[in-house]
């Protein structure tokens, strides 16, 4: 197996729309969770949710964005800025070799939500004529292989909330086998239309909002958190073969060591201890880690009382009493939960965060939980933390778990 | 300048933010990246635009002059009387 890098990153997310606004803006602990002032957002329940500040599309040829969905506008305005923080990651390269990788949920929900409108809501049959292009769930993955010509393996992988780490894990595995020289890997998501918020309010698992800071209403790990804030964006990672990399002077960002994955089949929502150990655990056999080498984790960390509280169990399963003296982020707190993209911004995150030396602070926990009782990071980031080696923990409905093992590069470009 | 030019000329520009010195009836839909996808959605917003009922394979429009007559002959074939249409018949 080959050694991978990740030597190219694009973010675009409501903590900003660059890796190192997003670093900024997650090390000062700021949220990109506000209150919805649409019309709409009076039907819901929470009208509260994490935004993207940026209109990308500008960025796009008109004629062509008139055929993207809002999540394959994300996902191709974050892979062009993955590919041009590269510095040249596709110069030389054969183009059947590389390939593309997306995780997406919800897919161009947008498109279908309009479709939709349109034939229940106004009654008419004039549905737009790229509802099927922009709605289907691999538009993102297709444009972005059109953008950069790259004819390997165009995939698209939705398993819900896992989807993106899913979609890096396969990208790694397909570079660490040799069968590819380059993945474009990552997640794309934009799930805040009518009827995905009303679907997603509807399943009971948003947070309330909190009257005096619709911000702060996101608290994983706290003992008065009360569910999960819908987010948007898009996070692309460039993966080469390691030796290339460091061959052609790339800006090699961090390293993919492994990927595990496992299934619950027990339940369609309730997550499970054993499912998401067994993923941690085959993400270390993977990586060739043990679980004394971990220095930090990026926690699934959603603010629902189930997944935190199991989630807490399943590292304490798998780490024993070594769980105490791991810092776990759970940064969803701040950018909120972006579904099929989550799993790449947090990958993201956790490169960024080693490179800094720091653990990204766990927000909002206000209230200790005593089935919660593990070092999250607690309000502030910590400084000084020499972590090497992350995971980057993501767990589904329906119960498709997966996790990526990490390796930073510090601050000084050593690898 | 016809009507029909005009307002798809306004359509262009406001819709597919292309510029008026991009426009002429000789231009063709293709230069103006207008494909044989792109010429779907453009029919739709032009059925919308004209209140005329397109059939879903009109053929031979490459210029913009061309789609100019073809709309303005549909419009002048679907707002006739009835009688005329059934004298065609």
């Amino acid at each position: 197996m080959r050694r991978v890098a990740v030597s190219g990153i694009g973010v675009i997310s409501p903590l900003g729309n660059s890796a190192l606004e997003v670093l900024v803006n997650a090390r000062a602990g700021r949220s990109g969770i506000r209150r919805l002032d649409s019309a709409f957002a009076k039907r819901l329940a929470a009208p509260i949710a994490a935004m993207i500040r940026l209109d990308p599309a500008p960025e796009l040829d008109p004629i062509k964005a008139r055929m993207l969905d809002r999540f394959s506008t994300l996902a191709v305005f974050a892979a062009n800025q993955a590919v041009q923080s590269s510095f040249g990651a596709l110069t030389g390269l054969d183009r059947a070799r590389a390939g593309v990788f997306v995780g997406t949920g919800m897919g161009g929900t947008h498109s279908m939500d309009a479709g939709y409108q349109t034939l229940y809501g106004e009654q008419s049959d004039r549905i737009k004529p790229f509802t099927v292009l922009m709605g289907m769930h691999n538009a993102a993955a297709a444009w972005i292989g059109i953008d950069h010509d790259l004819r390997g393996p165009n995939l698209t992988y939705s398993t819900a909330c896992s989807s993106s780490t899913v979609a890096i894990g396969e990208a790694w595995l397909r570079v660490a086998c040799g069968q590819l020289d380059l993945a474009i890997a990552g997640g794309a998501e934009a799930p805040l239309s009518p009827g995905s918020l009303k679907a997603w309010d509807a399943l009971r698992t948003v947070a309330h909002m909190d009257p005096d800071d619709p911000s702060a209403s996101c608290r994983p790990f706290s003992k008065n958190r009360s569910g999960m804030v819908l987010g948007e964006g898009a996070a692309m990672l460039i993966l080469e073969p390691w030796d290339r990399a460091v061959a052609r002077g790339a800006p090699v960002i961090g390293e993919i060591l492994g990927y595990g994955q496992s299934n619950d089949a027990s339940h369609i929502t309730k997550p499970s201890i054993a499912g998401q150990a067994a993923a941690m655990l085959e993400a270390l056999r993977a990586a060739n880690i043990n679980p004394q080498q971990v220095d930090a984790i990026n926690a699934h960390g959603t603010g629902t009382q189930a997944n935190d509280r199991t989630e807490t169990a399943a590292i304490r399963a798998v780490f024993g009493s070594r769980a105490d003296q791991i810092p776990i982020s759970a940064t969803k707190a701040m950018h909120g939960h972006l579904l099929g993209a989550a799993g790449a911004l947090e990958c993201v995150l956790s490169l960024l965060a080693m490179h800094d030396k720091i653990a990204l602070p766990t927000m909002h926990l206000s209230q200790p939980d005593p089935e919660c009782d593990l070092d999250y990071v607690a309000n502030m980031t910590r400084i000084g933390v020499a972590a090497r080696v992350m995971l980057s923990n993501s767990f589904a409905f329906g119960g498709s778990n997966a996790v990526l093992v990490l390796k930073g590069v510090n601050a000084n470009g050593r690898y | 300048m016809t009507t029909t030019y005009a307002k798809l000329s306004a359509i262009l520009i406001k819709e597919y933010k292309l510029t008026p010195d991009q426009l002429s009836l000789d231009a063709s839909l293709q230069d103006l990246g207008i494909d044989s996808l792109g010429f779907v959605e453009l029919l739709f917003t032009l059925e919308d635009a004209f209140n005329i009922k397109l059939p879903s394979d009109p053929v031979g429009l490459t210029r913009l002059g061309d789609v100019v007559d073809y709309v303005d002959q549909l419009i002048a074939e679907q707002e006739a009387p009835i009688i005329t249409q059934l004298n065609s018949i």
